[in-house]
């Protein structure tokens, strides 16, 4: 109550100074007039009475101002008036305020967007109702020593979980697809997502309108059921509510809507347009694909440990009804991988993340100690004014608050123009929208980032403040500023923030350096198809409503094999399952070899594909034994097989030597004779080890087709290739129409994000660093001017001056480079996880990053030491 | 002109809570009052009971306001607020001990 009174009483006399004054001025005179009145009653004349007290009443602005102070108004006024002078000082000091404000900017401005993105991706909890207990369920597996952390369980896993789980207040699994809506004007290729009713309640994420999935829904043989994403329910029903209950027709089987997601609502990472409801046939073990990730709410107070104990019992129990399951978990080591949801939703995006937070945090750094030792040099031309304002009266601590306050107002601008910077990366970032970067459309500058510029700001403002306040203590009294050399404690600690920011410099350096040669390293390698910029990929699906049996499905994949390749300027056309990179279709499957894999053990995995023949020569994959694929193998179904080169030579020791034997999936499939050998496909991503491939002649439903063409990309190709397909079937929609380039590209997006922005950050740095060095050495010139002069004067040869500042430069530059090199050695293990064909101690990173900074700061360093080469020691002295 | 260090430091402030304890008055009564009742000793210059009396307005012990006074024009009144009268207390009590202490020891050093 009191502390409101007496705030409410400062402040008002702050706002209404003018007003308290004229108070305070009315009451002493009230008092004076008295006084006076006094003194005549005793005898004086008006005159006397007057001059008498006004002697007696002594200063009257005195007590005017110690009542001020008693006011305390002064503490905050002096603040304002500090600030006031500090703006002004950096409106007229323009060579000073603009390259510290410039790099004040550029450091906060990048620490603040990354930290955005951070915050976003890494930080912020997803956005479900107590998100901590959310979690992801999968299977890990080890498969030939090669731990698989993410295999996904399968239908029957899920029912067992569901049945019997203690731990999950909410259960389901999902798995992502596409699929064509057809009936409402041109067929339409939508993204999916197929759950089971637990997913939506584990997220706790209600629909606006209509209900959630019930276990009704799971059951086969009831009415199928579709929830619309709001985007899809706004862009083909016009939002209108009463398109629940209607019928639409998703691959060409009837869904009935029941319920619409509200506009924010997010499914992890995957952006569907549709819901469906996945049915569940209660059945035996390992009977249904193993296509599913779960998602489960815990209960509350469950640990994931107690929930991993809680499935892996689950788990055993469902192995156990049959022996060969049991045999296969316990020879894969199959164990339930229970683990933070948020950890589905971000995947391996935060060890790049993370490493660019930490190059920018370098970069930030790096501005302080620029600006550090532009207020230093600052500060030192203004040593006089600081001599004579301490000689006026002011105290030590008024000089260094001033300086703090023009740190932070510094600091402060700086921060706000970075943020606006931050705020346009921002919008440019989502507008290129990476689609690698998960949780893209939560970025944004929120609160947290406000905080992060403001934080970063203050803190880099208190600290040249501080350091400039320090250095003015060494010189609080006129001292004889004309002195010949140098303060020697002044030029340590510039000399110290040159070594310091060669150093940070040379970390980026070494940083981006290494993922330059990771990223030519990666386009050295030969991917196993040659020019994909000419290999336009169209994505098919042939619904079993339309083709209910094989024969008629390969009929009509050949059907539209032929009318594509007659096409002008196609030169091969093929179909395969998936195409190289194109992970979202991938299969594996163990693979055991005639005479070579043990009998009663478990093979390891390949990644099988069925393709149509030519596919080798759309591709450009050579073929380096056998034969290709013929249409009669696949008219025939014969049992014919081709596989990577990597696979035969594991087994023979000459690729051509497997011709002839046999493979087969799994230990009980029918066998196949091995016909051809092609070379390795980097089908994983550029960055992976090639997989061993095993190919099939055959047909699936859906496939991906693949034409050679110099018209790849072209919006007539993609007219003409619809006209052809749709004359097949007019209800085929094609999906994922891009090049295989894209394809590439995307696989190597993780890396180049990081690049780009790491070189950006390596850049800054060098120049910070170039700017660095030149500040130190042309404020050294300056000082030692007429020490220079006299030399100069004396006969000391210009050559001679020009290599003694030469020599300093080059001095700090490789204290600097040594200190750099030892931290970029210790620093770089933490982006071990993107270098790539790379050694993280690659020698001639290192030794070239050093050779570019020896130069970047000896080029820095010739222009004052040439400067000072050709002074003039005549003028020089003079003009002292 | 009498400074604060005129008086023992702290005592103004104790001078005036207790002269306003009475009654309300303003600055010019203020001085009047403590000079007589005093026995014409302590003078208390306006340099000092100012600044002490926007020092105690500020601490929020005392209230002001304008007024129409005996003066025969508006004066500003100052009158003891709620924890101004606490405080009254606590300095009396302390300035009790005080001056005990002093007698004490000017007595039996």
């Amino acid at each position: 109550m009191r502390l409101a009174r007496v705030l409410v009483h400062r402040l008002r006399s702050i706002f209404r100074r003018s007003r308290a004054d004229a108070d305070l001025e009315r009451e002493i005179a009230l008092h004076f007039e008295q006084l006076v009145r006094e003194l005549v009653a005793s005898g004086l004349s008006e005159s006397e009475a007057r001059i008498q007290a006004r002697r007696e009443f002594g200063s009257l602005e005195t007590t005017k101002e110690s009542c001020r102070d008693q006011r305390r108004v002064n503490t905050v006024e002096n603040l304002l008036r500090d600030l006031r002078y500090a703006l002004r000082a950096l409106r007229t000091k323009p060579g000073f305020s603009l390259p510290a404000l410039l790099s004040l900017a550029l450091g906060i401005g990048a620490n603040v967007a990354i930290f955005s993105v951070v915050n976003a991706v890494l930080i912020r909890p997803l956005p479900y109702a107590s998100p901590e207990r959310l979690a992801g369920i999968s299977n890990s597996a080890v498969f030939a020593g090669q731990v698989f952390p993410d295999w996904a369980l399968s239908l029957d896993m899920y029912a067992a979980y569901r049945d019997n789980a203690r731990s999950f207040e909410e259960f389901g699994v999902w798995t992502p697809g596409s699929a064509a809506v057809t009936g409402t004007g041109a067929p339409q290729q939508v993204t999916t997502v197929s759950m089971t009713s637990g997913v939506l309640r584990a997220l706790a994420a209600k629909p606006v309108l209509g209900r959630w999935f019930s276990s009704a829904d799971e059951r086969p043989g009831a009415p199928r059921a579709v929830i619309l994403s709001y985007h899809y329910w706004q862009q083909h029903f016009a939002a209108d509510p009463r398109v629940l209950g209607r019928l639409l027709v998703v691959d060409f089987v009837p869904y009935q809507v029941v319920g619409i997601m509200p506009r924010n609502f997010e499914f992890l990472n995957v952006a569907p347009d549709l819901f469906l409801a996945q049915t569940v046939a209660p059945g035996t073990p390992g009977s249904s694909d193993a296509d599913y990730f779960g998602v489960a709410r815990l209960k509350p107070g469950i640990t994931l440990a107690q929930a991993r104990q809680d499935i892996a019992r689950v788990l055993n129990a469902w192995a156990a009804a049959d022996p060969s399951w049991r045999q296969a978990l316990a020879e894969l080591h199959v164990k339930p991988n229970i683990h933070p949801l948020k950890q589905d939703v971000i995947g391996d995006v935060g060890a790049v993340l993370e490493v660019l937070m930490g190059a920018l945090a370098v970069v930030l750094l790096l501005v302080c100690a620029n600006v550090a030792n532009l207020v230093q040099v600052r500060a030192q031309s203004r040593r006089d004014e600081f001599a004579i304002r301490a000689a006026l009266g002011a105290g030590w601590s008024q000089i260094a608050r001033q300086l703090i306050v023009e740190g932070i107002a510094l600091a402060v601008l700086g921060g706000a123009a970075g943020l606006a910077l931050a705020y346009a990366a921002i919008r440019l970032l989502l507008l290129i929208g990476p689609q690698d970067l998960p949780r893209l459309r939560e970025i944004s500058i929120d609160s947290a980032s406000f905080g992060f510029a403001l934080a970063c700001s203050l803190v880099a403002g208190l600290a040249f403040g501080l350091m400039a306040a320090l250095g003015s203590a060494l010189a609080p009294k006129l001292r004889n500023v004309r002195t010949a050399t140098q303060t020697r404690e002044r030029l340590l600690t510039q000399s110290t923030l040159v070594v310091a920011q060669v150093a940070l410099a040379l970390i980026l350096l070494v940083g981006a350096g290494l993922l330059i040669r990771s990223f030519a390293a990666l386009t050295a390698v030969k991917p196993g198809f040659t020019h994909p910029e000419q290999i336009q990929t169209i994505r098919l699906f042939l619904p079993d409503a339309e083709f209910p049996d094989s024969a008629r499905v390969v009929r009509t994949e050949a059907q539209i094999l032929n009318n594509i390749a007659a096409i002008p300027g196609v030169q091969h056309a093929a179909f395969a399952t998936a195409l190289p990179l194109e992970l979202e279709y991938h299969n594996g499957n163990p693979v055991s070899v005639e005479g070579k894999t043990p009998p009663g053990r478990i093979p390891p995995n390949r990644t099988l594909k069925q393709i149509s023949p030519g596919l080798f020569a759309t591709l450009g994959t050579r073929l380096v034994a056998g034969r290709d694929f013929t249409w009669d193998d696949l008219f025939q179904q014969r049992r014919v097989a081709i596989i990577s080169e990597n696979m035969a030579r594991e087994y023979w020791s000459e690729p051509s030597a497997a011709l002839g034997q046999r493979l087969r999936i799994n230990g009980d499939g029918p066998w196949s004779v091995i016909v051809g050998v092609a070379e390795n496909v980097y089908d994983d991503g550029v960055d992976q080890p090639p997989p061993g491939l095993v190919y099939f002649p055959g047909v699936r439903r859906g496939f991906t087709l693949a034409i050679r063409t110099s018209r790849a990309g072209s919006e007539s190709l993609l007219r003409d290739i619809g006209a052809r397909i749709h004359s097949v079937d007019p209800n085929l929609p094609l999906a994922q129409t891009r090049t295989l380039r894209d394809l590439y590209r995307r696989s190597m997006a993780r890396r180049s994000i990081a690049l780009v922005l790491l070189a950006v950050a390596a850049a800054i740095a060098v120049l910070l660093a170039f700017v660095g060095v030149y500040g130190v050495l042309a404020y050294t010139v300056a000082q030692r001017r007429r020490e220079i002069s006299i030399r100069l004067a004396v006969g000391a040869e210009p050559a001679t001056i020009r290599a003694l500042f030469l020599r300093q430069s080059l001095a700090l530059v490789s204290i600097g480079a040594v200190a750099g090199l030892l931290a970029a050695r210790l620093l770089v293990r933490y982006m071990a996880s993107l270098l790539f064909g790379v050694p993280a101690l690659d020698l001639p990173t290192y030794a070239f990053s050093a050779l570019l900074i020896l130069l970047a700061a000896l080029a820095a360093g010739y222009i004052p030491a040439r400067r000072a080469a050709l002074l003039n020691p005549i003028e020089s002295l003079r003009a002292d | 002109m009498p400074k604060p260090s005129d008086l023992l430091q702290g005592t103004l402030d104790l001078l005036i809570l207790k002269t306003l304890a009475r009654e309300p008055m303003h600055g010019w009564a203020i001085a009047k009052r403590i000079l007589a009742l005093s026995g014409d000793v302590l003078s208390v210059g306006q340099g000092s009971l100012y600044p002490a009396l926007h020092r105690l307005e500020q601490q929020g012990w005392l209230r002001a306001e304008w007024k129409d006074s005996e003066l025969g024009r508006p004066a500003k009144v100052y009158s003891l607020t709620r924890t101004g009268r606490k405080q009254l207390e606590c300095e009396l009590n302390s300035w009790s001990r005080l001056s005990s202490a002093v007698q004490l020891l000017i007595e039996t050093a």
